[in-house]
This record gives structure tokens, sequence and C-alpha cells, in this order.
């Protein structure tokens, strides 16, 4: 019920009628002490190589802009590997030991963590559809696919494995911050082992790789 | 913060504007970020990424007779525009908009250490 309300009436309202429970999952994410791993005020704190690699678990304050609310609530249950390999390892798998919540914790963190948002991702740019020039681009103009997992037609998961996996990436993350994300790099994380497309991609061949990343869904 | 200042009085506008704001000059942690998820720690190419369905292998750098194919500044060209800018493979990205030229220049000197090898001249 609120999950729906949150994602009709957007974060705005969200802010307004929810505080309460903004401020319960705030608390919760303290109590667990998910904030050893995880930074959730900006701006981005990745300023050199040693400040990535210090790092103990992904930044977290542009989650509102990254997630799908109804992702992340049931990632928090049950929060199954992201990234093929440990964080900040080039060796060693994912654990998969992520601490789990339980569905009353997850519901008011996951409205704390949907609450931090950057002001700095424009709604509704990508449109979502099969898009085949970004699908060229994705697997065979650029190096996407050689550091990122995605799933072929047939479902078989091919790609590297030194970036977070985009197989089903369009149930977790918001088309839009996609297209954000390749524009703006030094906004959301100027030091990171992806990069920088800015100049080597138009504006409008971003939103086509977007869109193609975010229809990455599970088959039916 | 000095680096940033003394990077822009040398470099100037253009090469700020390109640059992140990256570590200074360390060679070794550059490589081992941004070239070691596909080249491999010790550069023979074996990288985390190159699974079986990898499609071409990244250049092994311990292969002096493959790098002496390549001047320094072919070198330097394939790391700033990457593969298809010298008619090889996509997979191979393009860093000249996220590394300085600092660091690209480093890392070609780099290259020269784990091979063991000067490079084609002239
Ligand atoms: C010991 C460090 C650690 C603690 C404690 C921790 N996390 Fe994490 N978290 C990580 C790592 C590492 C990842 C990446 C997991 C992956 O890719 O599979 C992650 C991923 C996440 C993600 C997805 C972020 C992304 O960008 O993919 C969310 C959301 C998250 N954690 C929330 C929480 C919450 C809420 C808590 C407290 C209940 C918590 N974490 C506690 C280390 C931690
Ligand atoms: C050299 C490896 C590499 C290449 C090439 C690369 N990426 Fe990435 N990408 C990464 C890494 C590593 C991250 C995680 C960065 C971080 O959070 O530190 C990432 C993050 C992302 C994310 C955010 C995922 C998340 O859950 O946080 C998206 C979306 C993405 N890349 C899309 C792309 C697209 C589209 C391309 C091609 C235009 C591309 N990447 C090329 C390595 C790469
Ligand atoms: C996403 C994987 C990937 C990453 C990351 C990567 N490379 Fe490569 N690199 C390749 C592949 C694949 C080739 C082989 C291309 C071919 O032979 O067609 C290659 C080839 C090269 C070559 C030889 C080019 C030639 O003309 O033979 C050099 C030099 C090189 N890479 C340097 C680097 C450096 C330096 C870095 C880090 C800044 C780096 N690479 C990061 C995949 C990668």
């Amino acid at each position: 019920m609120r999950q729906k309300l949150a994602s009709v009436t957007g974060a705005v309202c969200l802010l307004a009628m929810a505080t309460a429970s903004y401020a319960d999952g705030q608390a919760v994410f303290e109590a667990k002490e998910c904030v050893a791993c995880h930074y959730t005020e900006g701006p981005a704190q990745e300023k050199t190589i040693e400040d990535q690699q210090a790092k103990l678990g992904p930044e977290l304050w542009y989650a509102g802009d990254k997630f799908q609310a109804e992702w992340l609530t049931a990632w928090l249950t049950d929060p199954q590997p992201i990234r093929p390999l440990k964080f900040n390892s080039l060796t060693e798998d994912n654990p998969a030991d992520h601490p789990a919540l339980s569905a009353d914790e997850a519901a008011s963190v996951g409205e704390f963590l949907m609450g931090l948002t950057s002001g700095e991702v424009e709604a509704g740019t990508v449109k979502v559809k099969k898009n085949a020039k970004g699908r060229q681009i994705f697997t065979k103009k650029m190096p996407c696919s050689g550091c990122h997992e995605y799933a072929g037609r047939k479902g078989n998961v091919s790609g590297g494995r030194s970036g977070p996996s985009l197989v089903d990436a369009g149930v977790r993350l918001n088309p839009d911050w996609i297209l954000a994300y390749l524009q703006k790099p030094e906004f959301f994380k100027p030091v990171k082992m992806m990069p920088v497309f800015v100049g080597l991609l138009s504006d409008k061949d971003m939103a086509n790789v977007a869109a193609h990343v975010a229809n990455f869904k599970p088959k039916k | 913060m000095k680096y940033v200042t003394t990077l822009a009085a040398v470099t100037g506008l253009t090469a700020l504007l390109n640059a992140v704001p990256a570590a200074a000059a360390d060679t070794e942690m550059v490589y081992q970020f941004y070239c070691a998820q596909c080249h491999g720690s010790t550069g023979k190419g074996d990288g985390p990424n190159v699974t079986k369905d990898f499609p071409v292998s990244p250049r092994n750098f311990t292969d002096a007779a493959e790098m002496n194919k390549l001047s320094n500044a072919d070198v330097k060209n394939v790391i700033l525009d990457g593969g298809p800018s010298v008619s090889k493979s996509p997979m191979m990205p393009p860093w000249g908009k996220t590394l300085t030229e600092e660091e690209v220049d480093g890392l070609v000197q780099y290259l020269r250490v784990i091979c063991a090898c000067e490079g084609k001249q002239g």
C-alpha cells in the first residue's frame, strides 16, 4: 500500500506525507550498522582511487535516483549478489553474505533510501523499449559487455565480471538514472573502473544505450 | 588540491576538463585499477573479464614480440582512443576522457617495464 502510494505520488509528496516512516528507516539504517559500509550524504566522496578502494560497500547517497522502490524493498529482505566479484576485488567471487532485513525493516529502510535523491536526474527522458541502436552500442560499438554481464535472447548470461551485473537491470535501476550516470560521471562518481563516455557517445546514443539496458528484464 | 592546481597550470584548461581528479601519478595503482580487469594484474591478458565468451584476447603485455610491433606513440594512441582507432577490437576501451595525459604517459612506460622491451623505434 505504502509502496504504491510512493510510486504514484512521487518523491515530493512522499517526503511530505511519510516523514515518520523515512525517519524510522533512517533509525533502522543506523541501528543495523549499515552506515559502517555505506555513506548516504552527497556529494561524491570518490575523488581518488584510494578513496574508492577504502570503501566497504557502494555509496547510497543517490539511492532514490538509482533504484526502483519495489526492487529495493524486496532485495533488502533477500539480498542476492549484484556484483559478480567481491566488492573492490578482482580475484574473489562475491561471497553473497549481505545482511538481510525483515519485511518491516525493509519497508522503512526502503523509504529512507528512496528519499535520497540528488536533483540531477531528469524524469521521463528514457523511453524503455527495444532499441536496436542501443543494443549495437552495448555489444559491438562500445566495450560495455566487456565489463558487464547481461542476458542474451535465450536468457543465457554472458559478458564481463568487473562491473555490476546488468542482468534484469530494468527491474533494478531507474532508466533515467542510467542516462544521468552516463552523462554526469563527475557528479555521481568521479573515480571508478568504468570509462567516461562523455564526448565519445552523443546524448542521443547515451539515451539509446540507457534504453537498451533498462529493457533488460526477466524472460516471461 | 595542490596537485589539481599544478595540473591546471601545467596542462591548461582542456586537460583540466577531461581529467578526473585522480590520484597523483601512481602508475602501478592506475594500472591495477583500470587495466588489470581485462589485461590481468601481471599483464598476461587474463583479467576477470576474460571469460570464455570474451570475443578477443586482451593484449598480453609480457609478450615482447607483440609489444615490439608497437611504438610508444601507438600504445599511447590506443589507450587514449580505444581499439577501433587502430582497427582493433572495441573491447579495448577509449580512456582519453577518463585518464589524465600524465597517467597515460605513465602507463606507456609501465607497459614497457612489463614487456621488458623498447617498442618499435622512430
Ligand atoms: C560489511 C559491509 C556492509 C554492511 C554492514 C551493509 N552493506 Fe549493503 N552492501 C555492501 C556491499 C559490499 C554491497 C554490494 C553487494 C553486491 O554487489 O552484491 C552492498 C550493497 C547494498 C545495496 C545495493 C547498492 C548498489 O549500488 O548495488 C543496498 C541498497 C544496501 N547494500 C543496503 C544496505 C543496508 C540497508 C544495510 C544495513 C541493513 C547494509 N547494506 C549493510 C556492504 C555492506
Ligand atoms: C572497463 C569496464 C567497464 C566498461 C567498459 C563499462 N562499464 Fe559500466 N561499470 C563498470 C564498473 C566497474 C561499474 C561500477 C562502478 C562503481 O560503482 O564503482 C559500472 C557501473 C555501471 C552502471 C551502474 C550499475 C550499478 O548497478 O551501479 C551502468 C548502468 C553501467 N555501468 C553501464 C555501462 C554502459 C552502458 C557501458 C558502455 C557504454 C559501460 N557500462 C561500460 C565497468 C565498466
Ligand atoms: C574491457 C577490457 C579492457 C580494458 C579494461 C583494457 N583493455 Fe586494453 N585491450 C583490450 C583488448 C580486448 C585488446 C585487444 C584488441 C585487439 O587485439 O583487437 C586490448 C589491447 C590493448 C593494447 C594493444 C593495442 C594494439 O594495437 O595491439 C594496449 C597497449 C592496451 N590494450 C592497453 C590498455 C591499458 C593501458 C588499459 C588500462 C588503462 C587497458 N588496455 C584496459 C581490452 C581491455
